[in-house]
C-alpha cells in the first residue's frame, strides 16, 4: 500500500454510454435515452452538428437533470447559429425561471448573433422580456449598446426596465447619456432607486470627462 | 450587530441596498449570484438575506432551496422581484422566502421589512 | 507632464465592479495602489492616455485579449511547495477520510494535479500524504499530474528546485525528500517515481477522455486565464473526470460561482471545496 504510479485511463475504457454510434442519428437517439449520463455525452458530442440545434432545444425544455441541461446549454453556445439563438430567445417567455436565466446567460455569450434581434426584444410587450434584453446588452460588445440604453431610459414606460438600463449606463454611459438621465430622474421623481442609480451614472460620466 | 447578505447581480442595486442598510446600523456583505452567496454563508452565516430573483449561475429560487437544506443556522430571507404574478410569489414562498416584495424598493419600506422580519425571527 | 494619466475614485469603482463581475476577484480599497499601478501599466502598453479609453477597450474588445492580459497581471502567479497549504490539510484531514469511508472496493484512490507546472504541486501532495495521512498504509494512492507544456513537464519530471521554491518546506522534510545537487535540490527518486506526468490540454476532449475516474482534482490558478465559455466547458469535463462524490479544489482567487452550477459547495474545517454530487454519475 502507499503511493503508486498512476496511469491515464486506457483508450479501451470508453464510457459505456458512449459506445453506441456517434453519428448524428445515433447521437440524436442517445439524447433521449433513459440514462442521464448517456444524454449528457450525447449533448456534448452534438456540439459538432449545427443541424442538431433544434433537437437540443427541444430536449432542453423537457430535461430534468441539471448536469445535462448545463451541457446542452454549452453545446448550444458552441453551435450559436440562428436556430439556436431563436430557440433561446423563445426561452425568455417561459415560466421556468431557471431556464430563462440560463438562456440569458448563453445569449450574453453570443453578442454578435444576438445583436440583430435586439431592437425587437427591447420593444417586446412583456416588460420582463425587455428586462432580460437589457441584461443581455450588458455583455454585448456592440457599438450601439449605449444608444439602445438611452432609448430605453427615454421611452420605456416601465420603471424596472429603466432601472436595469440605468445600472448599465453607469458603466458604459458617456456624455450623450446625460440629458436622458436627467429627464429620467424627472419622469420617475418619486422613485428613490431611480434617483440613486441615475445620480451614480451621472457622477461616473462626469468623472470620465474630468 | 446584525449581518445582512445582499444578493443581486446588479452592482448598483447592491450599492443602493448597502447604503440604506449601513446607515441603519447593519453590517452588509454582497454576493453577485446565488452560488457566491452559498460560498459566503458557508464561511459565516448571516442574520438575513436579501435575494434577487434573476441571476446567472444560480438564481434566487435555487439559492433559497439550497439554503433551506443546508446544515447552517437559518435566517429570514426577503425575495426581491420585478415580477408581480401570483405564481412567482408562490414559487418564492415555497422555495423558502419569508417575504416577497417588488422592485423598485423605497428605503423606508426596505428597513421596515428587514426590522420586522428580524424581530419576528427572534420571537 | 500635462496629461499624466491617473485613475479617479469613480474609475476605480467602475473598474472594480466590472472586474468582480468578470472574474470574482474583488479588490478592497487597500488594494488601490496595486490595482492603479497595473491599470496604468496596461494603459501605457495599449497606448491609452485615459482610463475611459482603456476601459472601453477592456469592455468591448471582441477577442477579450486585453482582459486576459490584465488578469495575468493582477494574479501574481508564483509556484512554490505547499502553496495554499490549507487545501492539502483539507485533503488529508477531511476529503480522503470521506472518500475511504464511502469506498466499497479497495481500488486505488486517484488524485489529479493539473496544471503540473514545474511539479511543486504534485510532489507537495505526495509529501503531504506520506507525512500526514496514516491511512496510506491501508490504501493505494495514485497521483497523476498534467500540463499542456512539454518543456515544463520535462522540468517537472526532473524535480530540480531552487531555494525559493522550497522556502516553505521545513528542514526535516527537505532532508527526507530532497537531495542537494549543486546549488539546487532534487526530489528523491522514489518520490519522482510515484508521480505520473502526462501531457494534457484541458480544452481537448480526447485528452480529457483519457483522464477519468479521479477522486480529487487540484486545478488551481488555471481557469482564471480562460474565457467564460472555455471555463465552463472545462468545468464540465472535470465533472465527467470525477467519480461521484469526488472533490475539486480551485485557486484562492477562483470561485466556482463564476464558472458552473454543477458542483456542490462543501465546507470542511480546513477549506471550502467543490464536490460532484454523490447521486450524480
Amino acid at each position: 500500500m502507499g503511493l503508486k504510479k498512476g496511469k491515464p485511463t486506457p483508450a479501451t475504457d470508453v464510457p459505456g454510454e458512449r459506445q453506441q454510434a456517434r453519428d448524428l442519428d445515433g447521437l440524436l437517439l442517445a439524447l433521449q435515452a433513459e440514462d442521464p449520463l448517456t444524454r449528457r455525452w450525447a449533448a456534448r458530442d452534438l456540439e459538432a452538428y449545427p443541424e442538431a440545434a433544434a433537437a437540443l432545444l427541444t430536449q432542453l425544455r423537457s430535461e430534468r437533470e441539471n448536469s445535462v441541461r448545463q451541457v446542452i446549454l454549452t453545446a448550444l453556445t458552441g453551435i450559436g447559429n440562428e436556430t439556436a439563438i431563436r430557440g433561446l430567445i423563445d426561452c425568455l417567455y417561459l415560466e421556468d425561471v431557471m431556464l430563462r436565466n440560463a438562456a440569458i446567460e448563453v445569449l450574453k455569450e453570443l453578442p454578435d448573433q444576438v445583436a440583430p434581434f435586439m431592437g425587437q426584444l427591447l420593444k417586446d410587450s412583456d416588460p420582463d422580456v425587455r428586462i432580460f434584453a437589457v441584461d443581455v446588452l450588458e455583455s454585448l460588445r456592440h457599438p450601439r449598446v449605449e444608444e439602445w440604453l438611452i432609448e430605453v431610459i427615454s421611452e420605456d414606460p416601465h420603471v424596472n426596465v429603466c432601472a436595469t438600463a440605468v445600472d448599465l449606463l453607469g458603466e458604459v454611459g458617456s456624455d450623450q447619456a446625460k440629458v436622458a438621465l436627467a429627464s429620467l430622474k424627472q419622469r420617475f421623481a418619486e422613485e428613490p432607486y431611480i434617483q440613486f442609480a441615475a445620480d451614480l451614472a451621472l457622477k461616473r460620466i462626469e468623472a470620465d470627462e474630468a | 450587530m446584525k449581518r445582512i447578505l445582499v444578493i443581486d447581480d446588479a452592482a448598483t442595486v447592491r450599492l443602493y441596498h448597502r447604503e440604506i442598510l449601513e446607515k441603519a446600523g447593519f453590517v452588509v456583505d454582497e454576493a453577485i449570484n446565488g452560488l457566491e452567496a452559498l460560498e459566503k454563508l458557508e464561511q459565516a452565516p448571516f442574520d438575513l438575506y436579501l435575494v434577487d430573483v434573476n441571476m446567472p449561475k444560480l438564481d434566487g429560487y435555487g439559492f433559497l432551496r439550497a439554503l433551506r437544506q443546508l446544515d447552517v443556522p437559518q435566517a429570514p430571507a426577503i425575495m426581491i422581484s420585478t415580477e408581480s404574478s401570483a405564481s412567482d410569489r408562490h414559487t418564492a414562498l415555497v422555495a423558502g422566502a419569508n417575504l416577497y416584495i417588488l422592485k423598485p424598493i423605497k428605503p423606508e419600506q426596505l428597513l421596515a421589512h428587514v426590522q420586522g422580519l428580524l424581530g419576528e425571527w427572534q420571537d | 507632464m500635462l496629461n499624466h494619466p491617473r485613475i479617479s475614485d469613480e474609475d476605480f469603482q467602475k473598474f472594480r465592479e466590472f472586474f468582480y463581475r468578470k472574474t470574482g476577484m474583488l479588490f478592497e480599497d487597500g488594494k488601490r495602489y496595486f490595482v492603479d499601478k497595473r491599470l496604468l501599466e496596461r494603459m501605457a502598453a495599449t497606448d491609452n492616455e485615459t482610463f475611459r479609453g482603456y476601459f472601453t477597450l477592456l469592455r468591448f474588445q471582441a477577442s477579450g485579449a486585453e482582459l486576459q492580459a490584465l488578469i495575468n497581471l493582477m494574479t501574481v502567479n508564483e509556484t512554490y511547495f505547499f502553496r495554499e497549504e490549507y487545501q492539502f490539510q483539507c485533503l488529508v484531514g477531511s476529503m480522503l477520510t470521506e472518500i475511504v469511508t464511502r469506498r466499497t472496493s479497495n481500488k486505488p484512490i486517484r488524485i489529479w494535479s493539473v496544471p503540473s507546472s514545474s511539479g511543486e504541486e504534485p510532489y507537495g501532495i505526495a509529501i503531504y500524504l506520506l507525512e500526514h495521512w496514516p491511512l496510506l498504509r491501508q490504501w493505494d494512492v495514485e497521483i497523476i499530474s498534467s500540463d499542456i507544456d512539454t518543456q515544463i513537464l520535462k522540468q517537472a519530471k526532473q524535480g530540480l528546485y531552487s531555494d525559493r521554491a522550497l522556502q516553505h518546506v521545513p528542514e526535516p522534510l527537505l532532508k527526507k525528500y530532497f537531495q542537494r545537487v549543486g546549488t539546487q535540490y532534487q526530489v528523491r527518486q522514489t518520490l519522482r517515481e510515484a508521480v505520473e506526468f502526462t501531457q494534457v490540454n484541458v480544452s481537448d476532449s480526447a485528452d480529457m477522455r483519457s483522464h477519468r475516474h479521479f477522486d480529487v482534482i487540484f486545478c488551481r490558478n488555471l481557469l482564471i486565464y480562460f474565457d467564460d465559455i472555455s471555463r465552463k466547458k472545462t468545468a464540465e469535463s472535470f465533472f465527467d473526470a470525477l467519480n461521484p462524490g469526488g472533490f475539486i479544489c480551485l485557486g484562492h482567487s477562483e470561485a466556482m460561482s463564476r464558472i458552473s452550477p454543477l458542483f456542490d459547495i462543501r465546507r470542511f474545517p480546513e477549506a471550502i471545496v467543490y464536490q460532484k454530487p454523490l447521486e450524480a454519475r
